[in-house]
């Protein structure tokens, strides 16, 4: 990009910066929902296979306390990349909260349309707070898909690790069809 | 009926029927549910959201019910994990949070139900509380208790009542209701009182002029209609009497049970329980998102789905960590503030009765979290 037209993009930059942090939590995610539904058609994935070179995945870290300003800021820095990343992935910093967690993600996904995937991570979220960006623009649950559920007790109390029925469950559950993303990379709808 | 038509219900103040908490439970978006809630929500109580100074009393776990979803109950005096409070222990909790300057404006009493102990084991252990801090509120003994002493000590549900008030008792805690439905109730609750009787504590303490909470567990073996079911009985007892303040839906932990090969509510079921709830139920003034059992980060989304309230500082909780929680025990009026801030709320110090302890520039100010809350934030869900 060069420096003119960057000067040029700064005002309507700005102009959407506010327009997108004067949205209430639950426009904000009607938003994202939206614009990952026009791009997926409501369709969530999962994978058992990722490859990192095909797929490469931009963590998004972001701390409590934050302005949708100041995010919006670093993630016009993800969105001038080229080529786009494959996908964007929110990585709290410190102490997440829900609420401010799940405006992240909307966020992510309003300003990042290139950007086609927006991941929710298990293993720094939680399934219930990862489930839940479903609704707040998300489009991939990332975590382990493992062959059998272990008990979730003592010192395996926070493994992030799901079976393949935990993630179609978590997907379904919050509106959105579960689809598989093969070893392949073929997409295979998950049947109810 | 399509969404339209019930948010028009909603918006004309009209109750909502059993078939129209059903569509609301299987509508598509959970989002679009959340905001209606959310209108409710804001009608009744604007950005305010509740919170009190409590701590929690489980003086027993002795208990001769054998629900299937319980990790706290012991059968037998003796089994490996049973205790039974001596009532210096139970006071001793009380005294140690005197001596701390910690100005707690109310008790919650819960136990099993223990078939060794006198009447007088309870009536005397609230009489003892009130003579240590007598402005304290106790709010004590769930209606299945309260319908096992009646039972087991040979009075009516009133005499029972009468009784504990007299030694203390100010109010009752909404515990015990689990699911109405007679076909859940056999298989997970069998040998606990029936819905009926559960209510019936509930509307004999409401016409002596006692206030009380109620709650719903769901996440079992429960279907979409029999939750739904459940919330119109109470709204039903509602209309009739109008002594519940608040509704509290409380999710079932699948850890050390009997039921632990079922998995646990999800988070968007959390959230969209809340908000079937604070639009079907109307006539109950709050619903509480129980931070302790939904995890904070859950229970703070919730202020956004239909929640008003996040219950109180607790404070050796049992029942729930013995089913799994990993939510911290304790959480300062502070932290708790915060918590309510962050969620674009103002926060509001009650006491047990709703009336305003504190608000505004009189709230305990922001603090860091201690460490153990912290731990809690990045691990619960």
């Amino acid at each position: 990009m060069s420096a003119s037209a960057t000067e040029d993009s700064r005002p309507a930059a700005v102009a959407a910066s506010a327009a997108l942090a004067a949205l209430d939590l639950f426009a904000l995610g009607r938003q994202a929902a939206a614009a990952r539904d026009a791009r997926w058609n409501r369709r969530g994935f999962f994978t058992r296979t990722r490859d990192p070179e095909a797929q490469p995945i931009v963590p998004f870290p972001f701390t409590n306390g934050e302005s949708d300003a100041e995010r919006l800021a670093r993630l016009a820095t993800i969105a001038a990349a080229v080529p786009a990343p494959w996908g964007v992935m929110p990585a709290p910093v410190g102490e997440p909260f829900g609420l401010d967690t799940l405006r992240c993600f909307a966020l992510c996904r309003l300003a990042l349309p290139q950007v086609p995937h927006l991941l929710a991570d298990v293993a720094a979220l939680g399934p219930r707070l990862a489930q839940m960006a479903f609704g707040f623009g998300a489009d991939e649950i990332h975590a382990p898909i493992v062959a059998e559920r272990a008990l979730r007790l003592g010192a395996n109390a926070n493994n992030p690790a799901l079976t393949r029925k935990e993630a179609v469950t978590l997907i379904r559950g919050a509106g959105l069809t579960p689809c598989e993303r093969m070893a392949d990379g073929s997409l295979q709808e998950v049947a109810p | 009926m399509s969404f339209a038509a019930i948010r028009d219900k909603v918006r004309a103040g009209e109750p909502l029927s059993l078939a129209d908490g059903v569509a609301l439970y299987e509508h598509p978006n959970f989002i679009e549910v959340g905001t209606l809630a959310n209108e409710v929500r804001e009608r009744l109580h604007g950005d305010r959201t509740f919170f009190n100074r409590n701590m929690h009393i489980n003086a027993t776990n002795v208990c001769e019910a054998s629900c299937m979803f319980c990790s706290f109950a012991r059968l037998k005096v003796g089994d490996e994990g049973a205790y039974t409070m001596t009532h210096e222990e139970a006071w001793g909790r009380l005294r140690a949070r005197v001596a701390a300057a910690d100005a707690i404006t109310e008790i919650h009493i819960v136990n099993g139900l223990h078939p060794g102990l006198p009447f007088d084991y309870y009536t005397e252990l609230l009489a003892g509380l009130k003579r240590i801090q007598p402005a304290i509120h106790l709010k004590a003994f769930t209606a299945v208790e309260i319908f096992y002493y009646a039972k087991k000590y040979g009075m009516s549900v009133a005499e029972v009542l009468t009784r504990l008030r007299t030694a203390g008792l100010d109010s009752i805690p909404g515990g015990g209701a689990e699911i109405f439905a007679p076909r859940v109730r056999k298989k997970i609750c069998d040998d606990k009182c029936t819905a009926d009787e559960w209510l019936d504590v509930h509307r004999t303490a409401h016409q002596m002029g006692l206030r009380s909470n109620c709650t719903m567990l769901y996440g079992t073996i429960e279907t979409v209609e029999e939750r739904v079911d459940h919330m119109l009985r109470l709204r039903a007892l509602q209309d009739e009497t109008g002594g519940f303040q608040t509704f509290i839906p409380l999710a079932f932990h699948p850890d050390n049970n009997a039921l632990m090969k079922l998995p646990a509510p999800t988070g968007v079921e959390d959230l969209r329980t809340y908000a079937v709830a604070r639009l079907m139920l109307h006539n109950i003034p709050h619903i509480k998102a129980y931070w302790i059992m939904l995890g904070v980060k859950t229970a703070q989304t919730a202020l956004w789905f239909g929640a008003d309230d996040l219950d109180g500082t607790v404070q050796e909780e049992r029942i729930y960590h013995m089913a799994g929680a990993e939510t911290p025990q304790v959480m300062s009026p502070a932290e708790i503030v915060r918590i309510i801030r962050n969620a674009g709320r103002t926060p509001v110090e009650r006491d047990t009765l709703y009336n305003v302890v504190a608000e505004g520039a009189a709230l305990a100010s922001d603090k860091p979290f201690r460490r153990d809350v912290r731990r809690s934030l990045e691990v619960v869900s």
